[in-house]
């Protein structure tokens, strides 16, 4: 009791870590009991069994299974670390020309459903894409120059989905650093070069590898590269193995659940050793009492080759895909770049999609959930990251906890909030509220992430000079932390917000007949083969989350710039 | 005379396919106010119309409806029928029912509409009944196969110039990879079929990671020249729309069916029911006709008739509900032993 007077901090850490412990340990209680267990055909368990693990282990082909994970996972992590982190300092610390390419890159690729990026980029590399189009056009061969459906493809695919969320994140690290030492650097006689690499990574490093971490977890749990790119290469890694056993008639959950306690543990595993790694985060600080002003670099002539840079990737990331989108939204059926394909253009998907009865209740019962779920998650990874960011009481259980359902593959979590929320006596299942609770559940980690590194760079001086000049713990959290930590917020809101918006297993498993959202109309489109229409629909959808995104983002620029007062 | 005659067969017949359900059945559906569908059929091709015809038909009965995969559909009623919180009615799926072993999850039932239909569209034990039904086959793109080039049979998909230029789907289920398996090995016989099946294997066909339609649409764009186990009806829609694409009629094609359950313990039993009788009724057969689907009902045809074997011409080998439960595993494991 004294110990909570002295320290409303342990108050704090034991309801927040309470709400966690109630979402995020039900389902993983329910994803052990899967693994274990055999059930009848009510699906009431009648015995305890390890062959589901036994299975994991003699399957054929598991171990080539878990090399391919292994490198598609490490493979996408440095492409997107490259390309994001570089176009992140560029645009935070340089004063290289057209930054707002760059942002416009990050806001339209975070409103874009993921499966309509992979079809784009599909048909970009793919056999009849216009890469090998030209290739075959200007060599005379019949072959292609690149095939896509190769691990090479499948990294750059997801090298590229993930580049401009290590843009956002990296972003708000770069511009949060202190200049100081970069200025004294530079003073010493440092060229950019030296500086960059003694001083700027060094002191980006602790969010760098919670990125590379992050990026890491989520490529080896990820799904739909590996099917749509790696399956028809046969390239096979864990996840579409999974997927796989729960197609197979009758599906083999317990072999997914199985699988999914080896992917608890490694992540586990994973994340103590980031947890060591972070413990002498303290000497990262960054942002300080005194002068916090990041002073770009002046780059010189190298000011226009970061300008090219800035525009390869907003052609590479974004204008090439959404081009290859409307192409695809154009055309009456799918087919290759051509004149006799701008002879049959026509506006009938756009009018097809627009007709279509129903799909203003499910955007607005989308957008709903998805506000709701951010802002929850918002709320509760605050405290929780400002604790953990703290090394305050319980800080690293309250980490684990909220990143916990990094390790659910989407099918897994969905069957288990499924299962959890059923047996809870609350009107919850059948409506908006569970597809609310299993996005909470599942983008937790994000919003830790963005909150965690946030707080890192905060230093402590701010909120001790609060304590010594009289303020509580409260007043501190709001009038100081809070305030700095605005631009993390918004930024991890608005993320959770859009990528909630593009989630396909958890919403079509969970959503009943009263509570629809939009990407169960995305699933239709999709497996009906729909590409045309679905295109169409994906650019509407793009346009309206884009309108939003940047609502936000201008805000959190103008907070931000108030708060720091520029 | 022979005109009353005519008359009281005509009446006759007329009673046998279209039996009007029972008012009292009506009234207590009525009653019942709505009636929860889980579907795994496209929204807006056929559940909505469908949805659209009954409402029409039985003012003051609302239809709810949800969409999903067949293993989703039979995931979320085991675990409804285990919490006791059944939400659903009547559910649909070529696989759905199997995947619902336990008699507690189905209700039995006979519909009226179906008396005079063959047997193997409808259970023994009325659990099932068909909705829809499913023909498989090859097809390929116009542009990319020349005339004489165009395969006949099955052996001529061994040609070496087709190797890694057949496309087929990821689907692990009768419509997919394992009912190809069945449909090789039913008619070639177990040693020459598997013979066959590993002469494919070498042509090394490619896994598209998406629904039939989706392996149809890859041979229109023109990725692949050819591809099996699409439905003809989905070939046939897109030649009328210019896609350079023709059905093949590899005989025999498989054949499979779309069918429809009523939920154990449903919320709503009497207006499940009245929904199963108004689908299979002609007027509800009738609404998947004119939205392209091949309706189960014998006596309606599909919108293009040639699409069923009697009025196309072609022989078909079917795969029973029976089989596809009992040995869709068996084909799994050979296609898995074989293409991957």
């Amino acid at each position: 009791m004294n110990i909570a007077a002295a320290d409303p901090r342990v108050i704090i850490a034991v309801v927040v870590g309470g709400v966690l412990v109630a979402l995020m340990v039900p389902p993983l209680w329910m994803l052990l009991q899967d693994s274990v267990t055999t059930t009848d055909a009510f699906g009431d368990v009648t015995g305890l069994t390890l062959q589901h693990f036994h299975k994991l282990v003699i399957e054929k082909r598991a171990l080539t299974s878990l090399v391919n994970s292994l490198v598609f996972a490490a493979g996408s992590t440095v492409l997107s670390l490259l390309t994001g982190g570089a176009l992140a300092w560029l645009v935070e610390r340089t004063n290289a020309p057209l930054k707002v390419l760059a942002y416009l890159v990050a806001i339209i690729s975070m409103g874009t459903p993921y499966v309509l990026h992979v079809i784009a980029w599909l048909f970009l590399l793919g056999k009849i894409g216009p890469l090998n189009d030209l290739w075959r056009q200007v060599t005379g061969e019949t072959g292609v120059l690149f095939n896509v459906n190769s691990m090479a493809g499948m990294i750059l695919i997801e090298g590229f989905l993930w580049s401009p969320l290590v843009f956002l994140l990296l972003g708000s690290t770069f511009r949060a650093a202190n200049a100081d030492m970069e200025e004294a650097a530079r003073m010493s006689g440092a060229s950019v070069f030296d500086t960059l690499r003694r001083i700027s990574l060094p002191l980006a490093m602790p969010s760098l590898l919670a990125l590379a971490l992050f990026v890491f977890i989520r490529a080896i749990g990820g799904f739909e590269v590996p099917a749509l790119v790696g399956m028809p290469g046969r390239i096979y890694v864990l996840t579409t193995d999974v997927y796989e056993s729960t197609v197979t008639v009758p599906p083999d959950l317990g072999h997914a659940a199985a699988f999914s306690v080896v992917m608890v543990v490694i992540v586990a595993v994973l994340l103590a050793f980031y947890g060591r790694l972070s413990k002498n985060a303290e000497r990262y600080h960054s942002i300080t009492g005194k002068g916090y002003r990041p002073r770009p670099f002046d780059l010189g002539r190298g000011r226009w080759i970061a300008g090219a840079l800035i525009v390869l990737n907003f052609v590479v990331v974004l204008l090439l895909p959404l081009l290859t989108l409307a192409w695809m939204s154009l055309l009456p059926f799918l087919r290759s770049i051509s004149i006799a394909g701008f002879a049959s253009l026509t506006l009938k998907n756009y009018r097809a999609v627009l007709t279509a009865p129903g799909y203003i209740g499910l955007a607005v019962n989308s957008l709903i959930v998805a506000a709701g779920a951010a802002t929850a998650i918002m709320a509760i990874t605050s405290l929780a990251g400002w604790i953990a960011g703290r090394n305050g009481p319980g800080g690293r259980i309250l980490d684990q906890l909220a990143t916990l359902s990094l390790v659910f593959p989407g099918i897994c979590l969905g069957v288990a909030v499924m299962e959890v929320w059923l047996r809870i006596p609350l009107p919850v299942y059948g409506t908006l509220w569970i597809i609310g609770i299993a996005y909470v559940i599942r983008y937790m980690p994000f919003g830790m992430r963005y909150i965690y590194s946030g707080v890192l760079q905060l230093h402590r001086e701010l909120e001790e000079a609060a304590g010594v000049a009289g303020a509580g713990t409260m007043t501190t959290l709001r009038r100081v932390v809070a305030p700095l930590l605005t631009p993390a917020l918004v930024a991890g809101w608005l993320f959770i917000f859009l990528i909630a918006n593009k989630e396909l297993a958890i919403a079509v498993l969970l959503a009943s007949p009263r509570s629809q959202v939009i990407a169960v109309a995305i699933f239709d489109q999709w497996v009906n083969g729909q590409g045309g229409e679905l295109a169409a629909f994906g650019l509407i959808w793009t346009v309206l989350m884009t309108i939003i995104a940047t609502v936000f983002f201008v805000f959190t620029r103008r907070g931000g710039v108030d708060v720091h007062g520029n | 005379m022979k005109l009353i005659l005519l008359a009281v067969l005509l009446l006759l017949t007329r009673a046998a396919w279209a039996a009007e359900p029972d008012p009292a059945m009506i009234e207590a559906a009525r009653k019942e106010g709505s009636v929860v569908w889980y579907s795994t059929l496209i929204i807006n091709q056929i559940v909505r119309p469908m949805v659209d015809a009954f409402e029409a038909k039985y003012p003051g009965i609302k239809v709810e409806y949800s969409r999903s995969s067949s293993s989703d559909v039979a995931l979320k009623i085991v675990n409804e029928a285990r919490a006791r919180r059944v939400q659903s009615d009547l559910f649909d799926g070529s696989n759905t029912v199997f995947l619902l072993r336990d008699p507690r999850l189905v209700t039995a039932y006979a519909p009226k509409a179906v008396g005079a239909w063959p047997a193997e569209l409808k259970s023994q034990d009325g659990t099932w009944t068909a909705l829809n039904i499913f023909y498989w086959t090859a097809a390929y793109n116009t542009n990319l196969v020349k005339p004489e080039d165009v395969p006949k049979t099955y052996d001529d998909l061994l040609d070496p110039k087709w190797n890694g230029k057949i496309a087929w789907t990821y689907d692990l289920t009768p419509g997919g990879p394992p009912g190809f398996v069945y449909n090789i090995l039913s008619t070639m016989g177990q040693e020459k079929g598997m013979a066959w099946l590993r002469g494919f294997a070498q042509q090394e066909p490619v896994t598209i990671p998406g629904a039939q339609r989706v392996v149809l649409d890859h041979v229109i764009s023109g990725e692949y020249p050819l591809c099996v186990m699409i439905l003809n009806y989905h070939a046939a829609i897109s030649m009328k729309a210019g896609a350079p694409v023709r059905w093949l009629k590899m005989e025999p094609l498989l054949q499979t069916m779309g069918l429809v359950s009523i939920t154990g313990n449903a919320p709503h039993p009497n207006a499940a029911r009245l929904m199963v009788e108004f689908m299979l009724s002609e007027e509800g057969q009738k609404v998947l006709a004119d939205n392209d689907y091949i309706p189960a009902h014998p006596g309606v045809p599909a919108r293009m008739p040639e699409l069923k074997p009697d009025a196309g011409g072609f022989k078909v080998n079917l795969v029973t509900p029976e089989m596809a439960r009992d040995q869709t595993a068996a084909w799994t494991a050979i296609y898995k032993d074989l293409f991957r």
